[in-house]
């Protein structure tokens, strides 16, 4: 008699089981196929930086070192350099000559994007960021800046300097 | 003791003489009323209304920085109704400053940024378009952003007031009125960006510094100028080993805020391309770059040689090299290498003087004594073109106590402006012409007298028996040109005297028996140019060692060539013109460069020659306890604070050679080898040495 109390239990557990099972099968999947098909990311996922451009092509990024002074783990480099009319890189009155970020130390807080006052850098969704070799893992600014804009050539030469926050209340 | 008056300010009693401004008296009571226009040494302005403060029985906010101090006065400064104008004065100062923060150089250390987060609406009332003017270079140091500037008069006050320079005004009225060189599209001035650095906002920008860095990127090192003598205090601002501007405006020091254009932009020639960082030998007539090891090993070779055939050595020490390296040197060359043949070159006459005043104390005048000295007087000297802070600090003197200033020169010069007196009399003639100011200096309290390099030998004892018969206390400076002349003679680098005017023994050649003699076997030049416009030293065959920054004329001469480094890069202590010690720190890094210290140490060491650890603190330490004078206060000098060696006590038994005596001839402008090499001063219009006279 206990034998077949047994037998039963195991089967009612069994049941229980595979009800779990079955009813999931007939959700939506929620993970991904990575690597054999790419992640999908929700928008606000903060990944490898990318320093945006303007409409022109132009640098946003001013090299006001202020993502570099809100860094906790001081991972981002700036050398500024001052635009001539010849070459105009940033539409301020400065740029960034070197912008380097340290990945072997970020920590992808998100602080840099907040700090800075002309939505020049902000997390893109990149992420495979692993090397063998952590010298790699300092990526300069040429590999974090966006694709330039169809059309544009990334230098322009204006008649005024564009003033940030100019006008701004 | 002037009128005393007790006020209360903020609940404190403060007690200040009669005069005082409430803003002064709030300092004193480490209350801080916030104030643009005000600016301390300075005329008032009352023009930014950003001081105001609440007075009881008084209508109206009152300005601070216009209202003198009464007895009983009742003086509050944060109450809602100071909070609510002050926050007002921020909206209208902001209607047209543009909000262009992350791009200025000042931002991170602007006083309208810090009184607009302490005090400013996040949002301003003034919807229209914000009035722009475009920014305008005024000289290849100076910028003005017209649309940054908020008309607080700072730049044009110091200007005028403080240099006697006047070369900024204003123009035009209400929103268009912007500051305006005196050449109406550029500047022609003294180029020392004084204005930059007192802009409260970033009006004002520096043609080095401009989008370098910013202000909490930096390291700040309180270093000596390494200019001329005055050994002004200058905050080197360094970033990877790299200086990007040099000012002082922290008020540490001697100088206060006041630094020259060599102090303030002249650090350039530190990292020239043309700096030596590696050593040289001379291979088959070329001088080839070689290593450390290698040069040493050569050095160390051809010296210990001619030792053992009692060969002749001679030494040149350097007047920018610190106290240390001028201690380590002369003993390296006393008692390594057994000779007294050593020397530098002298731009002033300062042995004659010690001995002169033999015996007393307090005759040698500090910087600080000329800004409180009753009168002063200047015998042979520019010093607006060559001495700046003494300049300066006579300027102040008259215009906040006014002192008379006599002056007594070859030529026109500055102090001519306010000078009581100017006698013009020939070089070498100043003193004969003293009679004629015996009266009017006799009615003064006291008298400051600097001399010139034209006034040496017994034209010193002449002046001091003068002083003497005039029967008022009188101090005495003696100008020399280079920031430690003055340290290169009390710490010995003298072929007669040795550390502290000590007579020694046996005298040896001065520099120009040294140029002369035709048998010497080694010469040793530690940081100078005694080659310069085209001499020669007479042995051709001489061995030359050279300690240098750049290939100058010296080094081209030379067998090794050691790259050293400037007193930017090193740790040590310098004495200025007045005798004050100054402890200085080395900011940048030049890569291959060593010390003189560390040169002559390791030598020392492959050498045998026992002459004590070459560390800078144990060399001061030693310093302190064997060199008459040099005893002074370690936490003085420890905190950034100057303390005046008392070398006068004794007779100095010597001839003081004073045709050895030569001024450097440099301007405001020009420093000697240093100053070849600064590219940014070789760029002023105003250079190699016009003064503007205005």
């Amino acid at each position: 008699m206990p034998k077949i109390q047994e037998i039963l239990k195991g089967a009612a557990a069994i049941a229980k089981g595979m009800s779990v099972t079955i009813q999931e099968m007939m959700n939506p999947i929620i993970t991904d196929d990575y690597p054999d098909a790419p992640p999908v990311f929700q928008e606000r996922y903060r990944g490898l930086h990318v320093l945006q451009r303007d409409d022109n092509g132009l640098e946003k990024c001013v090299a006001c070192f202020l993502c570099s002074a809100a860094c906790p783990v001081q991972c981002i480099y700036i050398e500024a350099a001052d635009n001539t009319e010849q070459e105009r890189i940033s539409g301020g009155e400065r740029y960034a000559a070197v912008y380097n970020i340290d990945y072997s130390r970020c920590i992808f807080c998100g602080y840099c994007v907040e700090a800075c006052p002309t939505d020049a850098i902000t997390h893109g969704h990149g992420f495979e960021l692993a090397s063998f070799n952590t010298s790699t893992l300092i990526y300069r600014k040429e590999q974090l800046l966006a694709p330039l804009p169809e059309g544009a050539t990334g230098k322009v030469k204006l008649d005024h300097p564009v003033a940030v926050g100019d006008g701004g209340h | 003791m002037a009128n005393m008056v007790t006020l209360t300010i903020d609940g404190k009693p403060v007690t200040v003489p009669a005069g005082t401004l409430v803003i002064d008296a709030a300092k004193q009571a480490g209350i801080d009323i916030p104030a643009f226009c005000y600016y301390e040494g300075f005329s008032v302005q009352a023009a930014c209304r950003m001081c105001l403060v609440e007075v009881e029985k008084m209508p109206k906010l009152q300005p601070s920085c216009a209202l003198p101090a009464a007895e009983g006065m009742v003086v509050h400064t944060e109450t809602p109704k100071v909070v609510e104008a002050r926050k007002s004065t921020i909206e209208f100062l902001l209607t047209n400053h543009p909000l262009d923060c992350p791009v200025c150089d000042k931002g991170g250390e602007c006083e309208l940024q810090d009184m607009t987060f302490r005090y400013g609406l996040g949002e301003s009332q003034f919807l229209e378009i914000k009035h722009h003017a475009d920014e305008k270079q005024w000289s290849p140091l100076v910028f003005y952003d017209p649309a940054r500037c908020i008309l607080c008069y700072r730049c044009i006050r110091v200007c005028d007031e403080g240099l006697g320079v006047a070369a900024l005004g204003l123009s035009y009225r209400g929103v268009s009125a912007e500051i305006i060189p005196n050449k109406g599209d550029h500047l022609e001035c003294d180029e020392c960006g004084w204005c930059i650095d007192v802009c409260p906002v970033g009006a004002l920008t520096s043609g080095t510094y401009r989008y370098k860095s910013r202000p909490w990127e930096m390291n700040y090192v309180p270093a000596i100028c390494t200019h001329c003598s005055n050994g002004c205090k200058t905050t080197l601002s360094v970033r990877n080993g790299e200086i990007i501007r040099s000012n002082n405006r922290d008020r540490s020091g001697i100088n206060g805020e006041f630094l020259c254009v060599k102090g303030r932009f002249g650090f350039d020639f530190v990292h020239n391309e043309e700096r030596l960082q590696s050593p040289l030998i001379r291979k088959d007539g070329k001088l080839e770059p070689v290593s450390w090891s290698e040069a040493l090993k050569f050095v160390v070779s051809r010296v210990r040689e001619t030792i053992e055939r009692n060969g002749k050595f001679a030494v040149i020490g350097s007047t920018r090299t610190t106290n240390e390296e001028n201690f380590y040197l002369q003993k390296f060359a006393r008692q390594g290498l057994r000779t007294n043949n050593i020397d530098h070159h002298r731009s002033g006459d300062v042995i004659t003087l010690v001995d002169a005043l033999a015996g007393r104390t307090d005759a040698l005048a500090t910087v600080g004594d000329l800004y409180t000295c009753d009168a002063a007087l200047v015998l042979g000297a520019d010093l607006a073109q060559q001495h700046p802070l003494l300049a300066y600090q006579l300027r102040a003197n008259w215009r906040h106590h006014r002192s008379p200033v006599f002056v007594v020169t070859p030529g026109p010069v500055r102090e001519d402006q306010y000078a009581a007196r100017s006698l013009r009399a020939e070089a070498g003639g100043e003193v004969e012409r003293l009679e004629e100011l015996r009266e009017e200096l006799k009615a003064r309290q006291n008298l400051v007298v600097l001399y010139g390099a034209s006034v040496k030998g017994e034209a010193v004892r002449r002046l001091v028996a003068f002083g003497d018969s005039l029967g008022i206390p009188v101090k005495y400076v003696c100008l020399v040109d280079y920031v430690n002349s003055r340290g290169a003679v009390d710490m010995g680098l003298l072929p007669h005297l040795g550390p502290g005017y000590k007579p020694v023994e046996i005298p040896g050649m001065h520099l120009d028996a040294m140029m002369a003699a035709p048998d010497l076997d080694v010469i040793w030049v530690a940081g100078a140019n005694p080659l310069e416009g085209g001499r020669e030293f007479a042995s051709k065959n001489a061995f030359v060692i050279v300690h240098e920054l750049f290939l100058t004329e010296t080094a081209q001469r030379a067998d090794v060539v050691l790259p050293s480094m400037s007193l930017y890069e090193k740790n040590g202590t310098v004495t200025n013109v007045c005798g004050e010690v100054q402890r200085t720190k080395a900011g940048p890094k030049v890569m291959g460069t060593k010390s003189d210290l560390d040169i002559l140490g390791l030598l020392a060491a492959q050498l045998g020659f026992d002459i004590g650890i070459p560390s800078q603190e144990k060399v001061l330490d030693e310093i302190r306890r064997t060199v008459r004078g040099y005893n002074v206060p370690l936490p003085v000098l420890a905190t950034g604070g100057a303390a005046q060696a008392a070398v006068l006590n004794g007779n100095v038994p010597v001839d003081a050679q004073p045709e050895q005596v030569r001024p450097s001839g440099d301007t405001l402008f020009t420093s000697g080898t240093l100053g070849k090499y600064s590219k940014r001063l070789a760029q002023l219009m105003e250079a190699p040495g016009r003064l503007f006279q205005p």
